[in-house]
């Protein structure tokens, strides 16, 4: 639980930086840095630390803390990958005072976090370069439901704002052609606007944050024991992740550690989280190009994993087995051969699944070249999880920032820099070969013993970050402790919120009937993004 | 003028009634082929059973040509059906039109049916019907050159006439200008049927549709107008494609015998060709839009090869 000598330099070196203006707080759990600073330091301290540092922001949020300081916090994360440790920067805005300064033209990543803050804390943006709203729609009352004095059943004065406008594009023979929200079939809300001269596609305006659900909002009304199933609904494919990521959270600020059994079960869990994931989504880009007969072999494999997912844990997409401390379930002899023999099994079909799709020109002829994302956009916009590695971001948490959930597994990020369809599939392709690997690894040196630690009371007013690198991508969860086993804020960071505007600048340049092939290729949560 | 009414009436059954089976033979093919269990065969008589009792819902930015649209449809391709030999080598129709009346009929049809799609403003619609017509604009011509091959070397351009000289001696099935004229018959009927790698029969994301998105305003008796003149001008197709490259079995004379046999052979012979479009749906991915063009034009210039053989080497 020492901090690491690194952490240490590092935050002496910051704080003579700026020779005592910014503050280093003490009790931060390891790992983790957490500065104190005026609201006019924050975009001097960002650039410093993405100058000096090479550090990336990785999420923005706010903290109605008014009732304790007569302030609102801002927290700004930052992940400094090459060391493997996080810095929380913290500014006030005064409650007579509320503004805060835009960081988005320095760096575009945080343009849609920025307009959440804005819309559910009520804090005005300052040199935002599309002030607008984001995650309540133009139309809702003028209400901030993230502040602590919005109840959360309070009946909302009528929806009658003005309703969006979206931007125009004219030209001769330019023609809108609007997608959504509601779409044929199962999938969830979102607005595609297209710009289109005949087929090609000239501009992309999506609108999310239909099914916005204020759950950050319900994680302050219960215990912190039932949030770990309410983190397993914030987005239904990545039910584990989520919810692991909760639980290391809440770890973190208990200054509790799962015991090794439960480590490697967790890590064995989001790899078979991350290979249905990968499999269905390589037969989805299948079905897509209108090659089904992939797509039928790789739900064949998906509904193998699933049931071997039942098998293992009671259910097929994971749920239940997230626990604070650790995990719910403990594997026997039963459990684990089931897994041994989808590891046996699995592979080498995954591989007739990936020769298939390798094998046929007319699918390649579609994957190639198609939604490309160049790594200078991808790296402005701050893009993660498998959308990133495809266009030359080459971080995964599972390396750096393991946390002691991966040590010494077998694992190499694969990265690429076309950034088209074809990438993002090889991607998954190489995550779902190392991630047969790494379950193999963990399961052939199981430790032995509990698999669970108590968490006991939680610690009042204590702030901690958990992360997991889910399949989609980096999720983090911010948590601040309350009195009585609560939480007091709990901020979700899906990894959909960094990526979904990467798909208006993969899009223009294609055609239309490719639209749906490349958004495939990112897969991204629309309750994730949304929550 | 002899209107023969009885083979009037049996030639529409045997349209009405057989085109939907081809239709789902497909589909239940194709999903045996992909490890499905599939739809039955017999899906789409109750589909369109279905549609044919329910109410229709109509834009009100729609006019007259929006509920026109399915009865021209469905009656051209009907039409073109009487006039194209399936079990006989004497279609009922055979008097009012040739080749070039069926083509121009399956053309008014698709006509309509591109009308029909932009009529209700919708944006998939008018995609469906733009991408229909460009493809429209190779496919036929490239249709037209092929049966003009063998109505060359027939000496009519009458389809009657055209398997009745196929049948007799001399005719040879596997020269060169038939099997490159059958090959871009066969990509044309791929097209014009909305299969892989051309269309895709089976998705659900309307911005990649080309048929299916002008048929999404539809609904009802509409609808199902819309599907069957579908089936019956993919029926019509496959028997040109069929009888005057392959003109085996079909009847000469009306015995019951006679008729008996010349329908289980055509239904074979639309069977087998089935069995060859479900396995290139299957084979293959759907073509990038911008590639259709390049696939049919590769059917046009083959056809144009192979009516230019029949001038060169004289084939009979």
């Amino acid at each position: 639980m020492n901090p690491s000598p690194d952490v240490a330099s590092i935050a002496a070196r910051v704080q003579a930086y700026f020779a005592g203006r910014v503050a280093a707080a003490h009790a931060a759990p390891p790992g983790e840095i957490h500065f104190d600073a005026p609201l006019a330091l924050v975009a001097g301290f960002s650039g410093h630390l993405y100058k000096k540092w090479n550090a990336r922001l990785v999420s923005v949020f706010a903290d109605d803390v008014r009732a304790q300081t007569r302030a609102f916090h801002l927290y700004y994360v930052f992940a400094l990958d090459a060391l493997g440790v996080f810095c929380v920067l913290r500014a006030p805005v005064p409650g007579d005072k509320l503004e805060f300064p835009s960081l988005a033209n320095a760096i575009p990543a945080v343009d849609w976090q920025e307009r959440e803050i804005q819309d559910w804390f009520g804090l005005k943006l300052v040199g935002h370069p599309n002030p607008r709203r984001c995650a309540l729609h133009d139309h809702w009352p003028d209400v901030h439901p993230l502040r602590k004095d919005f109840d959360l059943r309070a009946p909302l004065p009528p929806f009658s704002g003005e309703s969006h406008k979206f931007r125009e594009v004219e030209g001769e023979g330019v023609f809108q052609v609007p997608v959504g929200p509601v779409h044929a079939g199962v999938i969830e809300p979102g607005h595609f606007l297209f710009s289109v001269a005949g087929e090609p596609v000239l501009y992309l305006q999506l609108r999310l944050f239909y099914t916005h659900k204020a759950t950050e909002k319900l994680f302050e009304a219960m215990p912190v024991t039932h949030g770990v199933r309410l983190a397993e609904s914030i987005s239904g494919d990545s039910s584990f992740a989520h919810a692991t990521a909760f639980c290391h959270a809440i770890e973190r600020a208990a200054g509790v550690e799962p015991p090794p059994r439960a480590r490697a079960l967790r890590a064995v869990c989001l790899e078979l989280e991350r290979v249905y994931n990968h499999i269905a989504d390589i037969g989805a880009i299948a079905t897509d190009v209108g090659f089904a007969v992939a797509n039928m072999l790789a739900m064949r494999l998906k509904e193998k994993v699933l049931r071997t997912n039942e098998q293992l844990t009671g259910n097929r997409l994971l749920r239940g087995m997230a626990r604070l401390g650790g995990v719910g379930l403990d594997w026997d002899a039963a459990r684990t051969s089931a897994l041994s023999s989808l590891l046996a099994e699995l592979p080498p079909e995954f591989e007739s699944l990936v020769d298939m799709i390798e094998n046929s020109s007319s699918t390649q002829d579609r994957l190639q070249r198609t939604g490309i994302l160049t790594p200078a956009v991808a790296r402005d916009l701050g893009i993660v999880g498998i959308a990133g590695r495809a266009s030359g971001f080459c971080h995964d948490l599972r390396g750096n920032f393991s946390g002691r959930l991966y040590e010494r597994a077998p694992f190499r990020v694969p990265v690429y820099q076309a950034g088209d369809v074809k990438h993002r599939m090889q991607v998954r392709v190489d995550e779902v070969r190392q991630s047969f690997s790494i379950i193999r690894h963990f399961m052939d040196d199981l430790p032995e013993g509990a698999i669970r630690a108590e968490i006991g009371g939680l610690p009042a007013d204590r702030t901690a970050l958990g992360w997991v690198e889910g399949w989609r991508g980096e999720i983090f969860h911010w948590v601040r402790t309350a009195p009585g086993n609560r939480l007091a804020r709990c901020k979700i960071k899906d990894p959909s919120l960094q990526n979904w505007p990467a798909l208006s600048h993969a899009i223009p340049g294609n055609i239309i009937p490719d639209f749906p092939v490349i958004n495939k290729s990112f897969n991204l949560s629309y309750s994730g993004n949304d929550r | 003028m002899n209107l023969n009414l009885p083979a009037f009436l049996l030639q529409t059954a045997l349209l009405l009634l057989l085109s939907p089976l081809v239709t789902g033979c497909i589909r239940n093919w194709k999903a045996k082929l992909q490890n499905r269990r599939g739809p039955r065969v017999w899906q789409p008589y109750f589909d369109l059973a279905k549609c044919l009792r329910k109410d229709r819902v109509i834009s009100e930015h729609a006019s007259w040509i929006f509920s026109a649209a399915p009865c021209v449809l469905f009656f051209s391709s009907l039409l073109a059906g009487l006039m194209t030999p399936l079990v006989t080598t004497s279609p009922p129709l055979s008097l009012f039109g040739d080749a070039l009346a069926v083509v121009g009929l399956l053309a008014l049809g698709r006509f309509f049916l591109a009308l029909g799609g932009l009529d209700p403003a919708s944006a998939f619609g008018g995609m469906g019907s733009s991408r229909e017509m460009s493809i429209a604009a190779v496919a036929e011509p490239a249709l037209m050159l092929s049966i003009f091959t063998v109505a060359i070397g027939a000496g009519s351009t009458d389809l009657g006439r055209i398997v009745t000289v196929a049948q007799g001696p001399g005719w040879q099935l596997l020269a060169p200008a038939h099997l490159m004229a059958f090959a871009a018959l066969f990509v044309v009927l791929l097209a014009e049927t909305g299969r892989i790698p051309v269309d895709n029969p089976a998705t659900h994301l309307e911005l990649t549709m080309i048929h299916e998105a002008m048929l999404l305003e539809y609904s009802g008796r509409d609808l199902a107008l819309m599907e069957w003149g579908a089936s019956v001008k993919q029926l019509v197709l496959m028997a040109i494609l069929s009888n005057i490259f392959v003109p085996i079995g079909l009847a000469t004379g009306h015995s019951i015998s006679d008729l008996a046999l010349g329908l289980a052979v055509f239904v074979a012979k639309i069977l087998l060709l089935s069995a060859g479009v479900v396995l290139v749906e299957t084979v293959n991915a759907k073509l990038r839009l911008f590639r259709v063009p390049d696939l049919l034009s590769a059917a046009f210039v083959l056809a144009t090869l192979a009516l230019f053989s029949t001038f060169l080497f004289g084939i009979k």
